[in-house]
């Protein structure tokens, strides 16, 4: 097991497009680390130079306290598991999950011991004489998987490791890859642009956009205090609603005067210790997530609106609603009546506010 | 695969080892080789000789080599070029002009004194004027017989007496022309020979008062084709088959042969070649007779004779030359003579032998003494070449029905002339020659120095990417090892005047050829070479790519006995081509080919004449080489096909796409990697493909009208020795083929891979 | 998975008649092989003719060195399969994975090198072979026939490369393969299909040329067998017998070879291996 360090971390190709430009990371012993973001973020780029799959352009990657970036893939001590699994097509599953260790001179019954516990832990003993053309996709998955946790690596790598299975299996296995962490303890650092397993995987998220580290925090913590627009609209689902307007008297006033929402330091809408007075005035974007929209009466009012689409949950209805001549989400309970036409009196839950400026950037505000 | 490995490589050993254990200890004993044309029979009589010879002379070993009539030409030309090749070359006389012409044959009067020479029949030693202008005669070959002489050989079992007039020979063949079962076909003909090839029509020629060059024989020889007397004999062979009907309407060497082997011709012209096979054929009842007289002039018909023998290579120096003009005394000797008489009933070149008794007890024998004897010596003229080339096309046509024979005879005459010129034709050196060479030098300096930054970033990569320059250069180096000499050799002959009269002592002229190649209309015009060219590899490779596909498709599904079928469908890949393209040949034939009979018999159809029309002939040759090309690109299909993701095809069915969009969007696309590379150089090797033309239409018939580029490259390089030339051509072609690569995988992206 | 029975009989009804269409010529072939007297064509359609025999073939065998041939044919073929196959599998590889300067640049010289009429380049080649004294040798026919061989087979090579995910290979590395490792065992075991059409073809280029075999070798002795076979063919006296019995004969071993290698042809490997 080993920490890895990332400095400054820069890859151009040679065609001239700069996929990754500076990325520091420190990631503990242990950690289980999520890459998310839109594809060609740079995300996939990173890992792939830590796996030592592409030449590092400039910076430093350390596993560990040695410097690998001029050692071969192999000699890294990693493993990895790809999106499309690349099992060894003429081997069977046995010697796929054996391969590595085989190259590594390991000794014969060391490599059967570690490939029975190995198809032990995924549950794919019976499967260990078939070749890969044999296996379903789930079956597929399980044995890359096995295949990097035989070799029993300091740091394992995912690349989108269940973008190719269907939405039950992707559970079933976000689970299992949960419960194997916990388990093996080993370093991970796991790429995706699925926020839901970014969520519920990583001790720590890393959101990258246009090969720059946007955020890296827990995924609470980026939840709930996104650090620009780009990371507040990446995270969560359905995404969080952004009313263009301005910061003006203590007030939010949304473009066009289609709504109006009181800043106070009583924490009703900025959430406790803020303080309005430190708001910047002037343009700026409010972004409220649409569990935090809410009908209530305890909510800090904002504005009403006439529901155009009502999506039932069951649970929930998301309601699709128009304020200042743009669609947002609101989330209602269930056991409340919302169809469309119905008109909705919607506050805002303490502490549901974001502002972030209205620049490109957008950083946060508050 | 292991197994199979290890099984090639012992086999690879093994043989090997063989290899090895047959090389034997050094042989000290001075080789002379000889490359010969001898026919199967008379092979075994040298081979005897050549070991009475080598127990008489023990440090002498005389090592024959059969070649067949061109290869032993052009491979002989290559060779003295080279500065080597066989101390000897034995054949007919015709080819000694053209080596003497080139120098590639020495003088030997040294070898036979003024004496010996008395001892020979007149035409035994073939003499040609020094090329140093002096007006000596130089001995260029020293003959051991006489033959090639073409004369009439007659099946007893249908005709009784053979013909002493053309009357007579018409009416024996008109009454031995019959149709015994009454359907319609002829079952019986009365006379056949080879009457797509001019050299079979010269006794008809001569019957009529012809002959091929003008007399006195003048230097060069002037050809005299368009006579009263050609045109006569062009109409009198063309009434045999179309008034007289006693002859097969398409009749090639091959069939004539055949036909008359198998009972079903009751004459046939053929040479002396031939006689024994039909002497000794259980079938029939052969005999040999003089050919007939023409009623009209009173003139027996003459065939062409040519003495063969010995000439001795001018790379031959030494004790190399000595020893093999020992064994050309020995073969030419009063012993041996008498041996070559008695066993293979061959005429002798000296006189000294002509009274054997074995002259009057055999009867062939003695016809084909008779025939010689008013036989016409042939021409030792390299310009004979250009008059069978000029008399080819036209004596063709009138078969074919689509010239008169007076027009004939004047397009004959007009033809030969044209190629003995072209034959001749010097170049003077373009007083831009220098010019150019500056030009050319300094153009190559700009380019040295516009790349000269490639050049170091390449060194930069050779470090860093050293893997990749491992893993290229081995092949790269092996291929073009082989490729850079020939194709530098290519460039500087094609700007060069080599020809007949500047075989060796070539010079650098400029660009006159590349001139001459792009003004040819015969080449550029809408119906010229150039645009049958790219018909020809346009059909022939969307043809071998569809049907291959198609089968590979076929064979790629659920069904039984997968694994014949591949088997069986790769047998014309399997197959030598050259005998299948003749064989190809032969079902095209018009009345006995099983492409007609089968259309006849089960569609009704009517025969269709595919050798003797232009436009089918292409046609044929097209059929044949599709034929010959579909297994290979099947082949390569069927490898492509096992990469493609049986999950595509799943996801496609769930989108109720149809097996037609399926194959459409997801095999084809998927199978360009693997069919680029193969459908590109593909395209290539058809551009160049010699053979399939060559034997399926007979070297461009019928009237050189299914040519192709590579094909009429062939023949102005090889039939009227114009190297520089065709050197040219073969640049043009090569940088036609050039332009079509690169903008064919420019567009097609074959460079890059699909999932990139 | 079960097909509809239309297309398993439309599949069936296509390879019947090309298989007809592929041994109708071939079986002429074998019926001039049987004819006495060496008649190459027939009046009819009948394959087996009335007055057939085996003459030809016993004299193959007995009259002829048939067998020699045969040897000599193996050696130079086999030596040219081996170097053809490594050597293409080789480059191929350089030229699917790696971006190096004079990548296209060379692919396309390598392409061009077959633009030549080959018989343009008969006398340059054998002056070539004559000046490193290589005549009567089987390593110039080797050299020869390798290159002749080689554009091809790198270019069909880099075809099915380009077919393997680059994954399988990463995968590979980081189980702790070198780059040549990863290319021993992965690559080529997936590339088994090209590697059989690569092998085939350079064993075909070697087991049929005679043009350049006929100038280059001068030693009955050490003839490979088309350049043996060449020996029945005259201008107007071929045996045609023995030709068309030798033609058969020589078949047999190319059958033989992609016999055994159809398997290695048929069977997809990459299927299943990833997905896309």
């Amino acid at each position: 097991m080993a920490t890895v360090t990332i400095r400054d971390l820069h890859k151009r190709y040679a065609e001239g497009f700069h996929a990754v430009r500076g990325i520091s990371l420190d990631i503990a012993d242990g950690e289980f680390l999520v890459l998310v973001g839109p594809s060609g973020c740079g995300k996939s780029t990173t890992l792939r130079m830590v796996a030592g799959l592409e030449e590092v352009t400039s910076g430093e990657i350390r596993i560990g306290d040695r410097v690998v970036n001029d050692v071969a893939p192999g000699d890294r001590d990693i493993a990895m598991v790809f999106q499309n699994y690349a099992l060894y097509p003429h081997l069977s599953v046995r010697e796929n999950m054996a391969f590595g260790l085989k190259m590594r001179g390991t000794p014969a019954a060391e490599i059967d011991r570690r490939v029975a516990d190995a198809a032990a832990a995924l549950s794919i003993e019976h499967l260990l004489a078939r070749r890969p053309r044999e296996l379903s996709g789930g079956q597929r998955q399980r044995v890359a998987v096995g295949r990097a946790i035989v070799r029993e690596p300091e740091v394992f790598l995912f690349d989108e490791p269940l973008s190719n299975l269907d939405a039950k299996l992707r559970v079933q296995m976000r689970a299992e890859l949960a419960r194997l962490h916990r388990r093996l303890g080993t370093t991970v650092i796991y790429v995706t642009h699925d926020q839901v397993e970014a969520m519920t995987l990583g001790d720590r998220i890393v959101l990258m956009n246009h090969g720059v580290i946007q955020q890296i925090d827990a995924p609470l913590a980026i939840y709930r205090r996104p650090a620009n627009r780009f990371v507040a609209s990446f995270i969560g689902s359905p995404t969080m609603n952004f009313f263009p307007g301005a910061i003006r008297d203590g007030a939010f006033v949304v473009d066009g005067d289609a709504a109006r929402l009181p800043l106070a330091d009583d924490g009703s809408g900025l959430g406790s210790g803020q303080s309005a007075a430190l708001l910047p005035q002037g343009p700026a974007v409010l972004g409220i997530r649409p569990e935090d929209l809410v009908v209530t009466g305890d909510a800090v009012p904002f504005t009403t609106a006439v529901i155009e689409v009502a999506e039932q949950m069951g649970h929930e209805t998301l309601a699709h609603v128009s304020v200042g001549g743009s669609s947002h989400v609101v989330r209602v309970p269930g056991d409340r009546a919302a169809s469309p036409g119905d008109r909705l009196s919607l506050g805002v839950r303490p502490g549901g506010v974001h502002l972030f400026a209205a620049d490109d950037e957008g950083r946060r505000l508050n | 695969m292991g197994s199979l490995l290890r099984t090639v490589l012992l086999v690879l050993l093994v043989s090997l080892a063989a290899a090895a254990a047959g090389c034997g200890p050094h042989d000290a004993r001075q080789v002379v080789t000889i490359w010969h044309q001898s026919r199967p029979n008379e092979r075994e009589f040298l081979a005897d000789e050549i070991a009475r010879y080598e127990a008489e002379h023990p440090d002498v070993r005389i090592r024959p080599l059969y070649k067949e009539t061109e290869e032993l030409r052009s491979g002989f030309q290559a060779a003295a070029l080279a500065g080597a090749g066989p101390e000897l070359v034995y054949g007919p006389s015709d080819v000694l002009d053209t080596f003497h012409t080139m120098r590639l044959i020495q003088d030997l009067s040294p070898w036979l004194p003024e004496a010996e020479r008395a001892a020979f029949v007149e035409g035994g030693l073939t003499t040609l004027p020094a090329r140093d202008g002096s007006g000596r005669r130089e001995l260029v070959q020293i003959g051991d017989r006489f033959g090639n002489h073409l004369a009439l050989v007659y099946n007893r079992n249908l005709v009784a007496n053979p013909p002493t007039t053309t009357d007579e020979l018409v009416k024996l063949a008109v009454a031995s022309t019959t149709d015994a079962d009454g359907d319609g076909r002829t079952d019986h003909y009365g006379l056949v020979w080879n009457y797509t090839e001019p050299f079979f029509a010269i006794p008809f020629v001569t019957g009529f008062g012809g002959w091929v060059f003008r007399e006195p024989e003048s230097s060069p020889p002037v050809p005299d084709l368009g006579t009263p007397a050609m045109t006569a004999a062009l109409g009198f062979i063309r009434d045999l088959r179309d008034v007289h009907k006693v002859a097969p309407a398409n009749c090639d060497y091959e069939l004539a042969d055949s036909l008359f082997k198998t009972g079903r011709a009751a004459m046939i012209v053929n040479g002396d070649w031939s006689w024994s096979d039909y002497l000794e054929n259980p079938a029939i009842d052969a005999a040999v007779a003089v050919l007939p007289t023409v009623d009209a002039t009173g003139l027996p018909m003459r065939p062409m004779v040519a003495p063969k023998g010995y000439s001795l290579n001018a790379n031959a120096r030494g004790s190399a030359a000595e020893a093999a003009m020992g064994f050309v005394r020995h073969m030419a000797s009063d012993d041996v003579q008498r041996r070559l008489v008695q066993r293979l009933r061959m005429l002798p070149a000296r006189k000294t032998v002509w009274d054997d008794p074995v002259f009057s007890t055999d009867a062939t024998l003695a016809a084909s003494r008779a025939q010689l004897e008013n036989g016409r010596l042939m021409p030792v003229a390299t310009e004979l070449r250009a008059v069978w080339d000029g008399m080819r096309p036209a004596y063709q046509a009138v078969l074919g029905g689509s010239l008169d024979p007076a027009a004939a005879a004047e397009r004959m005459q007009h033809d030969a002339e044209g190629f003995i010129d072209s034959m001749h034709r010097r170049i003077e050196p373009s007083p831009l020659v220098p010019v150019l060479a500056t030009v050319v030098g300094l153009g190559l300096l700009a380019l040295l120095v516009r790349q000269l930054p490639t050049f170091v970033a390449f060194l930069a990569d050779l470090r860093r990417n050293p893997t990749a320059y491992a893993f290229a250069l081995p092949a790269v180096a092996v291929i073009f090892a082989v490729i850079v000499f020939p194709f530098v050799w290519n460039l500087v002959l094609s700007l060069s005047d080599m020809s007949l009269v500047r075989f060796r002592d070539w010079r650098v002229v400029g660009l006159q050829n590349y001139a001459e190649v792009l003004s040819d209309p015969k080449l550029w015009g809408l119906s010229g070479v150039f645009l049958k060219t790219i018909l020809w590899t346009v059909i022939n490779v969307s043809l071998h790519v569809a049907l291959g596909v198609m089968l590979a498709v076929a064979l790629n599904g659920p069904i039984r006995g997968k694994a014949i079928y591949r088997l069986l469908l790769i047998i014309p890949w399997a197959v030598p081509a050259y005998i299948t393209a003749l064989t190809w040949r032969g079902m095209f034939d018009y009345e006995y080919g099983a492409v007609n009979l089968m259309l006849g018999k089960w569609l009704g159809l009517p025969a269709v004449n595919w050798l003797g029309e232009p436009l089918r002939a292409f046609e044929a040759c097209i059929i044949a080489n599709v034929w010959l090309g579909f297994p290979f690109m099947m082949v390569i299909a069927l490898g492509g096909l096992q990469g493609i993701p049986q999950e595509l095809y799943e996801a496609a069915r769930i989108d109720r796409a149809s097996r037609w969009q399926q194959f459409w969007h997801i095999t084809l696309p998927l199978l360009k990697p693997v069919l680029l590379p193969a459908a590109t150089l593909g395209a290539i090797w058809t551009f160049n493909n010699l053979n399939v033309i060559w034997l399926v239409s007979n070297g461009g018939e019928p009237q050189d009208s299914t040519h192709i580029l590579v094909s009429y490259v062939y023949k102005s390089v090889f039939n009227l020795y114009r190297y520089g030339y065709g050197a040219a051509l073969s640049m043009v072609m090569f940088l036609i083929l050039l332009a079509f690569s690169v903008v064919f995988l420019q567009r097609t992206r074959a460079t890059e891979s699909v999932y990139r | 998975m079960k097909e509809p029975l239309r297309i398993t009989l439309l599949r069936h009804a296509v390879l019947l008649l090309f298989v007809a269409i592929s041994l109708y010529p071939v079986l002429n072939v074998v019926s001039i092989s049987l004819r006495p007297g060496d008649r190459l064509r027939s009046t009819d359609l009948s394959i087996i003719p009335p007055d057939w025999t085996f003459e030809s073939y016993v004299k193959l065998f007995t009259e002829q060195p048939f067998l020699r041939w045969l040897g000599n044919s193996l050696v130079v073929s086999g030596v040219v399969t081996l170097t053809g196959v490594a050597l293409a599998s080789t480059a191929g590889y350089a030229f699917s994975r790696f971006r190096f300067i004079g990548r296209k640049a060379t692919m396309l010289a390598i392409l061009t090198t077959q633009m030549f009429p080959a018989t343009m380049l008969l006398l340059p080649l054998y002056v070539l072979i004559a000046k490193l004294g290589l005549v009567d040798t089987w390593l110039g026919l080797m050299v020869f026939y390798t290159a002749t061989a080689l554009p091809f087979c790198v270019w069909q090579m880099k075809g099915f490369y380009d077919t393997i995910p680059a994954s399988l290979e990463e995968a590979a590395r980081i189980d702790g393969c070198s780059r040549a490792q990863a290319f021993w065992h992965v690559v080529l075991p997936l590339a088994t299909p090209g590697l059989v059409i690569t092998a085939l073809f350079s064993f075909m280029t070697a087991w049929s040329e005679y043009i350049v075999a006929a100038q280059v070798m001068q030693d009955e002795s050490m003839f490979t067998l088309p350049l043996g076979i060449k020996g029945f063919q005259a201008s107007l006296s071929s045996q045609w017998g023995l030709y068309a019995a030798a033609s058969i004969l020589v078949s047999i071993p190319v059958v033989a070879v992609f016999l055994a290698f159809s398997k290695y042809l048929v069977n997809g490997l990459t299927v299943g291996s990833v997905k896309e």
